[in-house]
């Protein structure tokens, strides 16, 4: 597992440092003012200039010498990386030039709460989908949420954002409920909340939720009024895999015999079904955490692009225009790491409920 | 040689399974009705130089952008410009071009993306898969744990550093979306490969002292292939999808591009006084889209052997 | 189908009659059974007999009511204790199932929920419906605790549960938790009962962890909590070693005895049947072609088949290696016409493929289907 982070470092390091000129890597320390000298002094502090190096210009010519070797790149990086040390970012933090980290995870927060909002809906939606589909199979509650589920894999994210935009903010402000934001976290009930957010103690990092575990009503009630579009752009775009998987699944579980052997009991339909069943048929489908997790993140991107999400997602696009490498590799890595991570919560997790894995 | 009773038995199975198929397709309008758009969809696309100049997206034409003059419906927005005499069914662009025209413009390149991309992916699926699960051993090792660095990652955020890496134009677009589509047809051949090559006659075969190239590539590969085929047709809609949203983000090679997520992309920027421009590209893929894979999650169903009555 | 709901069998736990029924599958319509007749006593040992693919099971979850969708019943009554199952609406049918009707499949591996334990698996059989089994479960306790109370030392512990549950008799109401730990102790009780050793261990264990056997007993104890009219085995043996099967067969009879149930035992087994069951039916293709007293039909049998079934069973007493009837099983699909079995049939002749067999009574309680008897 820490091979895979290690190799997609190299991978992303590569791609990022190995097919872009050596001075993009500079591009947020360097300003105009500075001297040749200060500029080559600098290429030699972030590593990628060697000491040899005459000067910035010849540096800048790529001159053979002048340029520190990918690998040594490479490994200078890993270390300050390990360190904790990702430099500096051309992104605006709250004060001018910030570093990689403080301007990723001050903006992530936001990213994490859309997407674990997103997955409780996706959850909350797409498991009882495959249910109903499973037990009318082939009758008109199947077909409905074939469609729902098939329809949702079929959408374009960005598209239905704007379609979701259009309804609630454009139409129902011309028809006056305007509740819901066009853009940002924050909605339209609560006037001040922007500029005076009142108390909000940090439990979770999470802004919602600290709001809610701070009692601070209207502030949260404003985020949850402003979060509600996006995630649930994201979760019907992302609820297809998982009614498909619980569908088969549980269309499977149904054929089995112990199935016909409750029935037999005499046991309640509901209890054959949601004791029996889904039981044996919701483990193998937890296995679709790690995928749907990368969905979101990658979902995040777009939706927050849509909705003027101040997350990671949105950053990212300008990270991308302005050659900003440092937190795009921050990015990757981050993902990389929560993506790993959560396959193998999952695989454990997978052990630890079947009851034939423990022993 | 005793191979034609093996081929023939096989042959014979086919032919029933594909008639039963037939039988069932017919019976599911839902399947029917993907079938019908997707070979729309490309009859569109091989028609569209017929119905549109080819050369129609170069123009600009900056007085009549963003205007709406379709009678058939008004959108709740000040219409800012004046779209002059004749009418524009689906509006205009920012850059003055009827976007119906642009659209149909858009979806023969959309799909040419589509099966470029589907089409690399499964030929590298099928060879690294193949070999992977034949050699077994180091090979195997080496390309699943490339997978799965590729898997660990959101495709997006791979996609947005290559291109970033590479510079944006049509070729990195197409390469970034297979760099992040393979590993699954990797992993897809892989496992077909390793049922298959348990089989009886493969066995058979190295006794008979077949080399490893030949078993491999005149038999089992040509027998593992059948879902990858079915997968990469239902991916043609999921890879429109994501050629749209990396061009909406605005990854594009040229803004004049007639590419259905780029014309959203303008959509996005003028959303609040030109709707139009995100609704109807959009629409357009999401059709192209449930087309396809109503069609492939059709097909997979029906040779789906579990779900088999 | 008949209309008629109820019926005057004299005391006929079942009674089938007529039943015809057929499966729509895509290659087509599958006729499984032919209007078969059939009817058990009470505290009967029944036995059905027959080679695999002849309707035995499909008999048997018909009369549970466990078709699965695409069967359909054309015509023909099934009576259970007066009332005709097949005009149940799905919830009096599931409390049938819960209250009369048991049944024990073959396989107990797959019969049993791999993921629930086995203590979970029998709770929930009383919390599907509790005020069916109060009094049941009360009284056992009860009993339990009049053994426990017997000198001049009283628990007051065990006096007070005494007082609480003569007064859920009466109310016929009970807390959760208690129905939860009267549950378990009956449970327990029950399997002990089939001869489970460790019963109290066993009640947290899951499936895997019990050998072949053990499930089986499981099983049987399940049948047995709600005391069912009707037991419905099929094939409750196949799966299980020959000295297992001895045992099983065994805790059958003597719980047969203890509760007075009517047991319909499925098997193609002739031994077996000869073993255990008081009254036996043959069954061919969807037919039944003959029934008699156990020792009757192995002294006398009538119907071809019967005796192509029994002179096919390896004998260790005999000289000659056994014969085996001609031809094979029919294709379901297109029956034979008339007698199904005529053209596997050494005694067959031309009326034979033309009309069909009715059930006669050719001996006091000995029925057969064949045109050699009239019929």
């Amino acid at each position: 597992m820490v091979f895979v982070l290690l190799a997609l470092s190299v991978l992303i390091f590569y791609l990022t440092r190995g097919l872009l000129p050596p001075t993009t890597a500079l591009a947020p320390y360097i300003n105009p003012r500075l001297t040749d000298a200060g500029k080559l002094s600098i290429a030699r502090a972030v590593g990628v200039a060697t000491s040899s190096c005459p000067s910035f210009s010849d540096f800048a010519a790529l001159q053979s010498g002048c340029v520190t070797p990918l690998w040594t790149q490479y490994f200078f990086w890993l270390k300050n990386v390990l360190a904790g040390n990702w430099g500096y970012t051309l992104l605006p933090g709250i004060s001018g030039t910030e570093s990689t980290w403080s301007v990723f995870f001050g903006r992530f927060p936001y990213t994490a709460e859309l997407d674990i909002v997103a997955a409780v809906l996706t959850f909350m939606i797409g498991v009882p989908l495959g249910i109903v589909s499973a037990t009318h199979n082939n009758k008109a509650p199947d077909h409905l949420s074939r469609i729902v589920s098939l329809g949702g894999y079929s959408i374009p994210q960005f598209w239905f954002g704007a379609m979701l935009l259009l309804v609630f903010v454009l139409y129902a402000r011309i028809g006056g409920l305007g509740l819901l934001p066009a853009s940002g976290a924050l909605g339209t009930t609560c006037a001040v909340c922007f500029s005076n957010p009142g108390a909000i103690t940090t439990y979770t990092g999470l802004p919602l939720l600290d709001a809610l575990l701070s009692l601070n009503i209207p502030y949260f009630w404003d985020s949850v009024v402003a979060i509600i579009l996006p995630a649930l752009t994201l979760a019907i775009t992302s609820l297809g895999l998982l009614t498909r998987i619980v569908r088969s699944n549980m269309m499977e579980v149904l054929r089995q015999d112990y199935i016909t052997m409750a029935r037999s009991k005499g046991l309640k339909e509901r209890t054959v079904i949601y004791s029996h069943a889904l039981r044996n048929a919701i483990l193998p489908a937890i296995t679709v955490a790690g995928l749907l997790v990368t969905y979101l993140i990658g979902g995040s991107v777009i939706v927050e692009i849509v909705f003027s999400w101040p997350g990671v997602g949105s950053a990212a696009l300008v990270a991308a225009d302005v050659l900003d490498i440092n937190f795009l590799e921050l990015f990757v890595l981050v993902a990389g790491v929560i993506i790993v991570l959560t396959n193998l919560i999952v695989d454990i997790l997978y052990a630890a409920l079947d009851p034939r894995i423990r022993y | 040689m005793k191979q034609p009773e093996n081929n023939n038995a096989k042959g014979r199975r086919r032919h029933s399974d594909f008639r039963f198929a037939l039988h069932l397709l017919r019976q599911n309008p839902i399947v029917m009705a993907g079938l019908v758009i997707s070979v729309a969809t490309v009859v569109l696309a091989l028609l569209s130089n017929l119905l549109v100049n080819g050369a129609y997206w170069h123009q600009q034409n900056l007085n009549l952008r963003l205007c709406w003059n379709n009678p058939a419906f008004s959108w709740p927005v000040t219409n800012l410009f004046n779209c002059g005499g004749s009418v524009y069914p689906l509006g205009t662009d920012a850059y003055g071009r009827s976007l119906l025209q642009m659209i149909i413009l858009a979806i023969p390149i959309d799909l040419q993306i589509a099966l470029e991309v589907v089409a690399s992916a499964v030929a590298i699926g099928v060879v690294f898969g193949s070999l992977a699960a034949y050699m077994g051993g180091l090979i195997d090792e080496v390309i699943l744990r490339i997978t799965d660095i590729f898997l660990a990652v959101p495709w997006i955020l791979l996609a947005i550093v290559l291109i970033v890496a590479l510079g944006r134009s049509l070729t990195t677009l197409t390469l970034a979306i297979v760099i992040t589509w393979w590993p699954w047809y990797i992993r897809l051949m892989r496992s077909q490969v390793i049922g298959e090559k348990e089989k009886l006659y493969v066995e058979r075969l190295r006794m008979m002292g077949a080399g490893w190239p030949r078993i491999l590539f005149r038999h089992v590969i040509p027998n593992s292939i059948y879902p990858i085929l079915v997968q990469s047709t239902l991916d043609i809609g999921s890879v429109i999808l994501t050629v749209s949203a990396l061009t909406f983000i605005g990854l594009t090679p040229n803004p004049l591009l007639p590419e259905l997520g780029n014309l959203s992309n303008q959509g996005i920027e003028y959303f609040f006084t030109a709707p139009w421009l995100i609704i109807f590209p959009g629409l357009t893929i999401l059709i192209i889209s449930l087309g396809f894979n109503l069609l492939g999650d059709g097909i997979r169903d029906v040779f789906d052997p579990r779900l088999r009555r | 189908m008949s209309q008629a709901n109820t019926h005057e069998g004299g005391d006929d736990v079942l009674s089938i009659q007529e039943l015809r029924l057929k499966f729509h599958t895509y290659a087509g319509e599958v006729s499984a059974l032919d209007g078969i007749e059939l009817s058990i006593k009470k505290g009967e040992l029944f036995g059905l007999v027959g080679e695999s693919g002849c309707g035995k099971s499909v008999t048997a979850l018909a009369i549970a009511g466990l078709l699965p969708p695409n069967a359909e019943i054309t015509s023909g009554d099934v009576f259970l204790g007066g009332k005709n199952v097949l005009t149940l609406k799905p919830e009096e049918m599931r409390l049938a199932r819960l209250r009369d009707i048991a049944m024990i499949f073959q396989d107990p591996m797959t019969y049993l929920n791999p993921v629930i334990t086995i203590g979970n698996q029998m709770a929930e059989i009383t919390r599907a419906e509790p005020k069916l089994f109060i009094s049941t479960l009360a009284t056992h306790r009860l009993r339990q605790i009049d053994k426990l109370v017997g000198g001049t030392k009283s628990d007051p512990g065990l006096l007070a549960e005494r007082e609480s549950l003569t007064h859920a008799l009466e109310s016929q109401s009970l807390g959760r938790k208690e129905l939860n730990e009267l549950t378990r102790s009956y449970s327990v009780s029950l399997l002990k009962s089939v001869r489970l050793p460790e019963p109290e261990k066993v009640f947290g264990m899951y499936p895997f962890e019990l050998s072949g056997g053990m499930r089986q007993r499981v099983m049987i104890a399940m049948a047995m909590m709600r005391r069912p009219k009707l037991l419905l085995a099929d094939e409750i043996t196949t799966a299980l070693d020959v000295t297992v099967q001895a045992q099983i067969l065994r805790l059958l009879k003597d719980l047969r005895s203890e509760i007075n149930t009517s047991v319909l035992l499925i098997t193609h087994d002739l031994a077996i049947v000869a073993e255990v069951c008081d009254r036996v039916a043959v069954m061919y293709a969807g037919n039944i072609v003959e029934i008699a007293e156990v020792g009757e039909l192995f002294r006398n049998p009538l119907h071809p088949y019967t005796k192509g079934l029994l002179a096919s069973v390896p004998r260790a007493d005999l000289e000659r290696t056994p014969d085996s009837i001609e031809g094979s099983v029919p294709d379901l699909l297109s029956p034979p016409s008339g007698c199904r079995f005529h053209p596997r049939c050494p005694k067959a002749f031309e009326t034979c493929p033309l009309k069909k067999p009715s059930m006669i009574e050719v001996a006091p309680n000995h029925y057969v289907s064949c045109l050699l008897f009239g019929g």
